[in-house]
């Protein structure tokens, strides 16, 4: 007759507490030691870097709408690339060393190769680990992820009195963050001509980057953005 | 040794079909993660890292809210302690992908079993799980570059894919320009309709392009080379969600019993596991089967001449430690 003790479910169970009957992994206590201070030495080395501070910044760093702060960011980014792949633009790409070597391949926005769809927020929604919340389409429209700016030396109606206004025209926010300011200036010839020269209002503008995706000077545009202002993170602000 | 004669277990045929399914899902979630058609994608496009344990198990040590999706991940694991790693085996698409490379080079099977066989080597990918973890603990998450479906996933999106998608889009441009034939038979009869349904269900008409994905995806190709050398390199030496998988299965209630009177000692089990496990192994010495390392794919019931190889739930004999 068969004991109840012969149960192999029951004699399973009771072998995970009678040590020496369970197979063992034996790793070495040296080397289990050796990794786990690799892991912890690396930590440390990382944390050798300006931008671990938190009070220095990197102006290329531009994390997708909704990212956490940059600590936890790169505490739950896990580097799937799901967002790269959904971002209907093309913007988001794999770091380089904008966040240091450990922030390598997380997502930063570059806005030569496109920029943040304002009616999008498809990364926050694929998003495994919420490093990117997943926000309600209003929310993230308020969400500022950097902030652009003018370069005078290069936009056209400032550095070669030619007209121009695509930026101003692309602004997708409800009341536009980049405005025109009339001014007759002098071109080339000595005439005296009228252009709609761009100003951007930091209060309006979430940092899209369509401006400096669609300005026509297009290997270093005119109007940039960068991670200043981002709503994420409190220290890297420009207005106070 | 004839292989192709070689009769193939239903169970096999069986773990082929689900590999094959979980792989094509992989995919299929991939080409849904777009914008489809407005502000949605095409499903649960994060299904498999909800599945995977080491992400959940990374978030968590991090001090970070956990997602709760990533919970379904305690499913894989609380499978793993009775059945052991039976998700590298029957599920991942990292290690189907892995399995298909290693089956692209055969040989003999002298030649297969020095790529077959159980190195200690095999222990570092339990070294790298606990230098990842202990690293995510104190504050740094490098997870990402070598969890299976990260790795997978960022090479797909960022290399695999775009390369894919731009070659295509190329090739059959040209075949459209050049249009070669011979009288009426011209090569666009066919490649139009082709080009129509790839454009429908596979490529994208906006050609993603991504810094870093040459390197990205040199990484992913030399990794599918390994395979080559060692049978599923990957899964043996380094990959840390079948270690975490491996630990929580080392001691696993479905068990391979050998019998040892009717072994002839050929080998041949040794030989098509891609475990390394020592599927031979007598069951009572120190270099008997590894359950922590064995995939439960079946492959050496299938291939054993004498069936001395059964898979069975049992516990380890008290007799042994």
């Amino acid at each position: 007759m068969k004991k109840w003790s012969d149960n192999v479910m029951w004699r399973w169970l009771l072998s995970f507490f009678r040590p020496g009957k369970g197979p063992r992994i034996n790793l070495g206590r040296r080397n289990v030691l050796t990794a786990g201070a690799l892991g912890v030495g690396a930590a440390c080395l990382c944390r050798v870097h300006p931008q671990a501070s938190g009070r220095v910044f990197n102006p290329a760093l531009i994390r997708p709408p909704g990212a956490v702060d940059e600590q936890e960011f790169l505490s739950r980014c896990i580097r799937c690339g799901e967002c790269m792949k959904v971002c209907p633009t093309n913007a988001i790409q794999p770091a380089g060393l904008e966040a240091g070597i450990k922030g390598m391949w997380t997502p930063v926005l570059n806005m030569n190769v496109g920029y943040c769809e304002f009616d999008c927020t498809l990364c926050g929604q694929v998003c495994p680990t919420d490093a990117i919340r997943e926000l309600p389409l209003e929310e993230k429209q308020k969400i500022k992820i950097g902030q652009s700016f003018v370069d005078k030396n290069r936009c056209l109606p400032y550095a070669s009195a030619r007209p121009c206004i695509v930026c101003e025209e692309h602004c997708p926010t409800p009341t536009k963050a980049i405005w025109v300011e009339e001014i007759e200036v002098t071109n080339a010839s000595g005439q005296k001509v009228l252009v709609q020269q761009p100003h951007v209002d930091p209060e309006l503008c979430v940092g899209c980057g369509i401006c400096q995706n669609k300005c026509p000077i297009k290997d270093q545009s005119g109007i940039y953005v960068t991670s200043v202002g981002e709503t994420r993170n409190s220290e890297n602000q420009m207005l106070l | 040794m004839a292989r192709s004669t070689r009769k193939v277990s239903a169970i096999v045929w069986l773990r082929r079909c689900i590999q094959t399914l979980c792989l094509l899902l992989f995919f299929y979630l991939f080409l849904q993660t777009a914008y489809h058609p407005i502000n949605r994608t095409g499903g649960p496009v994060a299904l498999f890292f909800e599945l995977d344990p080491l992400v959940l198990a990374a978030t968590w040590l991090a001090g970070a809210p956990v997602p709760l999706t990533l919970l379904f991940s305690l499913g894989t694991l609380g499978v793993s302690i009775f059945f052991g790693r039976w998700f590298c085996g029957w599920v991942c698409p990292l290690g189907t992908l892995h399995q298909m490379m290693t089956q692209v080079r055969g040989g003999t099977t002298a030649s297969r079993l020095n790529r077959a066989v159980y190195s200690p080597r095999q222990r570092w990918k339990y070294l790298v799980l606990i230098g990842l973890l202990a690293g995510t603990l104190t504050g740094l998450n490098l997870i990402g570059w070598v969890d299976p479906f990260s790795l997978l996933y960022r090479s797909l999106a960022t290399a695999i894919f775009p390369a894919f998608n731009l070659g295509s889009h190329a090739l059959f441009a040209w075949l459209y320009e050049s249009d070669p034939g011979l009288g009426s038979m011209r090569v666009t009869r066919v490649s139009e309709p082709v080009y129509e349904v790839l454009r429908r269900y596979l490529l994208v008409e906006g050609r993603p392009q991504y810094y870093w994905g040459i390197l990205i995806g040199l990484v992913f190709g030399g990794i599918l080379v390994l395979n080559l050398w060692r049978h599923r390199f990957w899964c043996r030496y380094i990959c840390p969600l079948g270690a975490l998988l491996g630990l929580a299965g080392k001691n696993p209630l479905l068990r391979l019993k050998k019998d040892q009177e009717a072994c002839n000692d050929c080998r041949l089990c040794v030989a098509v596991c891609p475990a390394g496990a020592n599927p031979d192994g007598p069951s009572d010495r120190s270099d008997a089967w590894k359950p922590a390392e064995c995939f439960f794919c079946w492959n050496c019931e299938s291939v054993c001449p004498k069936q001395a190889i059964s898979f069975e739930f049992a516990v380890p004999s008290r007799e042994h430690s």
